[in-house]
């Protein structure tokens, strides 16, 4: 008789794989600027986003925020952070309540703030990704969209966070189309150097658009041999990286294999993962961590099974 | 150097030139100085001045500006005196033999005023009244009498109230201008229609422009010259946006002075231009202005000034100057002011600026999101009195009462109080419209209300005479008619084009066929256009909306009772 197996419990706070995010955090509650500036000022800019994306879910940061901006109106971070802050806030608005969460004047209250860090600080990634964000939910026009993201490519062009945003842009919800978003994604894929975690980009369109045609979309050869030849490109590339980021990579090639039903291949990844997951994509299918402890389990059992 | 001089008793600013010999004879009146009753009087003025001159083969003209009448003239000393002495004998006895034709030329006359794509602007920002009027056509013409036009002359046309700039060797023999004594006029002092600042309202497609007041002085110039080069950095040069990418400094009489920027927009890059264009404001609204920038454009400037000089092009904006009571300002002075602007000193305009900034954004796009208020486009309270229902859709009401009238539907209303009133254009067929100082209008046609004319006289009485103006006859097929609910088709079938001589307002034309086809869209599309010449074709598309969908089946005899804030 098999020893029963230990249920697993997803592990889906960030600040698990990155341990920044939970100094970044602390400095936050702390209220020690000097601190999260000490974290953030020298993290690489991906990093830097995500811990920008991950330290704005801290509650009630506003006002210590606004009181750094009157002391140093030109302190991009600390206008980058508020401007992200302000747009949880505003996806927790209502958030029950409405198809498409949010509320448009928290929305526009966070623009606000990033229109003039923006003006302070052009070259900080975290404003114009977090600037896509704003005009998708105040919906400011597909252009306006592309400008964004063109500020963001000049600084970076294999920025992943930003690219994530820009594709929702693209999609067909926005006014673009799944050939487009398709595109955009082939060619980031296509453009970042060997390794890279921009392939992921080629399952979000692929997982996007099966969410809103139906299963079917998977099962053509073609998506198949892609999303396969897309984890070759990344998760499954020698020189694939742990950097930030890479555990939200993992898991979305994870749940695309546990779709397409290859067992083994999701087994592999959530092997890899250990016991980190990540929310998303896995949100699209339900709570994520009822859903992942089922796939996990799933693909474990087929993949044991197998052998 | 300019001189000081005197003629007949009439200040003269002289200074050599390269070229022949330019004089202008410059009167401190404009638009701005006229009601919207008598709209046009001062530039017809400017015709029957002129039309004794006919076709000769010199180069004269004569320009009427929102502050500013002038005439001017390039050529012999001979022919420039004769020209002056001829205006000014022509303004003394207008040829009023002339009137009924010139008023069909001004009719007919396109682009005179020097019209742009932010024209609007100065709707939005002032209303009806004084710097709002030269948006509006000139709706006085068919009224105005020739003793209108003998009060006005008398009013304005004086020698007190006149410069004369010369740029030549000297005043030239023979020069008389013999004018009638008067009073040096001042300059009214501006409305304003924008409760809240900074504010936007969507204006073209085309076009994304912005302005503000500010103090008349170098800084502000250079902040001009400064704001139009990051402009075009941003918008043409590093994104490719925009072709055009311009500003504008334009000073006023009170000691204030208007900058405008525009930048051309693509369909398809309606929000990127938008977007770019606000985020350029707010660099400048936080103080982040460009050294490099500032030194080049005081460079610019003090070459253009220099060479203005030499020309004697500098000479109209002395003489304009003398008519605001201001003192001519040597070249030297005015290089001077222009060297010692700074960086700081630019950074304080560009606050100021945005705190007063007026957004107009590209068609349907808006710059809320961007910390600009929408400006008002709707009235707050409706009058009180006598609700008269459509006879087509009754959910839309007139509300007529003592004191104001008010066109209300679908949750919204426009209303004119009679005391705040600008003008009631009154055409022959029963058609009244009532133009509100916030520039907001009530249209009422009788013919879609039971016993609509019955209402008239009382409605008439209700607003001072002096702001009647009389409109000339509609073509019949152009006064609207009730139709039983279901048979109403969209718009009129008359095209906008057969305005015609016909006269100003001949019929507002709503052309709403995406409402009608596809009653549910949640936006009403209003694109009303105002016909005739003197409109110049002009597209009102600053339509309120409450009359959009409430009709389902659209709103044929509406078409012309709504109010708008247009022209």
């Amino acid at each position: 008789m098999l020893p029963a197996m230990p249920p697993h419990h997803p592990v889906l706070d960030p600040a698990v794989a990155y341990p920044k995010i939970a100094g970044l955090r602390t400095a936050l509650d702390d209220g020690d600027w000097p601190a999260c500036r000490g974290l953030l000022d020298p993290a690489e800019p991906a990093e830097r986003t995500a811990l920008i994306q991950a330290g704005a879910d801290e509650p009630g940061l506003e006002d210590f925020l606004r009181g750094v901006l009157r002391a140093d109106p030109a302190d991009g971070a600390a206008g980058a952070l508020l401007g992200r802050h302000l747009i949880n806030v505003g996806w927790e608005v209502h958030a029950e309540e409405r198809a498409e969460p949010g509320c448009p004047e928290c929305f526009r209250k966070a623009e606000r703030v990033l229109i003039s860090a923006a003006a302070h600080s052009p070259g900080d990634h975290a404003v114009w990704v977090s600037r896509l964000i704003t005009a998708r939910r105040l919906e400011l026009g597909r252009s306006e969209a592309r400008r964004r993201y063109d500020r963001l490519a000049e600084l970076d062009p294999h920025h992943l966070p930003g690219q994530v945003e820009f594709l929702h842009h693209l999609t067909p919800r926005r006014g673009g189309s799944w050939e487009r978003a398709h595109r955009f994604a082939v060619e980031a894929a296509e453009d970042a150097p060997p390794g890279a975690h921009q392939p992921v980009l080629i399952a979000e369109v692929h997982l996007g658009r099966w969410r809103e045609t139906g299963r079917g979309h998977l099962a053509g050869e073609t998506v198949r041999a892609e999303l396969y030849d897309a984890a070759h490109h990344a998760v499954w590339h020698p020189d694939f990286r742990r950097t930030h980021g890479w555990v939200e990579v993992v898991s979305t090639f994870a749940m695309v294999f546990a779709l397409l039903d290859d067992q083994q291949a999701a087994a592999s990844l959530f092997a890899e993962l250990g016991e980190l997951d990540s929310a998303h994509p896995w949100n699209l299918l339900g709570d994520p961590a009822t859903v992942i402890t089922k796939y996990r389990r799933n693909a474990e059992r087929a993949a044991g099974g197998d052998r | 150097m300019i001189t000081e001089l005197e003629v007949g008793g009439i200040p003269v600013v002289l200074a050599p030139t390269t070229g022949p010999m330019h004089a202008g004879l410059v009167f401190r009146v404009g638009f701005a100085d006229e009601t919207l009753a008598r709209r046009g009087i001062t530039h017809l003025v400017e015709h029957l001045a002129l039309h004794s001159f006919g076709v000769a083969d010199y180069h004269y003209n004569g320009a009427t500006g929102v502050e500013f009448t002038f005439f001017h003239m390039q050529g012999a000393e001979a022919d420039i005196v004769a020209f002056l002495n001829g205006v000014c004998a022509a303004l003394s006895d207008l040829p009023m033999q002339r009137l009924v034709t010139e008023k069909e030329i001004l009719r007919t006359e396109e682009n005179g005023r020097g019209e742009g794509p932010t024209e609007a602007m100065a709707l939005w920002r002032h209303g009806a009244r004084d710097y709002g009027l030269a948006t509006y056509p000139e709706w006085g013409l068919t009224g105005i009498t020739p003793d209108d036009l003998r009060a006005w002359v008398a009013q304005y046309f004086t020698k007190e109230n006149a410069v004369l700039w010369i740029a030549g060797p000297g005043v030239p023999e023979g020069l008389e201008l013999n004018l009638p004594s008067g009073r040096r006029q001042p300059v009214p002092a501006p409305s304003s229609a924008l409760p809240v600042r900074p504010a936007h309202f969507s204006g073209p497609s085309n076009v994304v422009g912005w302005d503000t007041v500010v103090r008349r002085e170098a800084r502000s110039a250079v902040f001009s010259g400064v704001l139009e080069r990051a402009l075009f950095r941003s918008l043409r040069q590093e994104s490719g946006l925009s072709y055009t990418v311009q500003t504008n400094y334009e000073p006023r009489a009170d000691g204030s002075a208007v900058v405008t920027a525009v930048a051309d927009v693509l369909p398809e890059k309606q929000s990127a231009v938008l977007g770019g264009f606000v985020d350029v404001l707010a660099g400048f609204r936080l103080g982040l202005i460009d050294e490099a920038d500032v030194k080049t454009v005081i460079t610019q400037r003090a070459e253009e000034a220099t060479r203005a000089e030499e020309s004697g092009a500098r000479l109209p904006g002395q003489a304009f100057n003398l008519l605001s009571g201001r003192p001519v300002q040597t070249l030297e002075d005015s290089l001077a002011e222009l060297r010692a602007v700074t960086v700081a000193d630019v950074a304080a305009v560009a606050v100021t600026a945005h705190a007063d900034g007026l957004l107009m954004t590209p068609g349907r796009t808006r710059a809320d999101w961007a910390g600009y208020a929408e400006a008002p486009r709707e009235s707050e309270s409706v009058a009180q009195g006598t609700a008269y229902p459509s006879l087509e859709d009754p959910s839309v009401v007139v509300v007529a009462g003592e004191r104001g009238i008010s066109l209300v539907g679908d949750g919204s209303a426009a209303t004119v109080h009679f005391d705040e009133c600008s003008v009631l254009l009154i055409w022959p067929d029963g058609a009244r419209r009532f133009v509100g100082h916030d520039g907001i209008q009530v249209h009422f046609e009788p013919t879609l209300f039971t016993n609509g004319h019955a209402l008239l006289p009382a409605l008439d009485s209700r607003v001072r005479p002096e702001l009647h103006a009389a409109m000339p006859a509609r073509d019949p097929s152009r006064i609207p008619a009730p139709q039983p609910p279901g048979q109403r088709g969209y718009g009129h079938p008359q095209a906008p084009s057969q305005g015609g001589k016909a006269g100003p307002i001949v019929g507002l034309v709503f052309a709403v066929p995406g409402l009608l086809l596809f009653g549910g869209l949640g936006l009403l599309m209003l694109l009303a256009s105002t016909l005739d010449d003197v409109d110049r074709g002009f597209e009102v598309v600053l339509g309120l909306i409450f009359l959009a969908f409430a009709a389902g089946a659209g709103y044929g005899v509406f078409k012309a009772v709504r109010s708008l804030r247009g022209r």
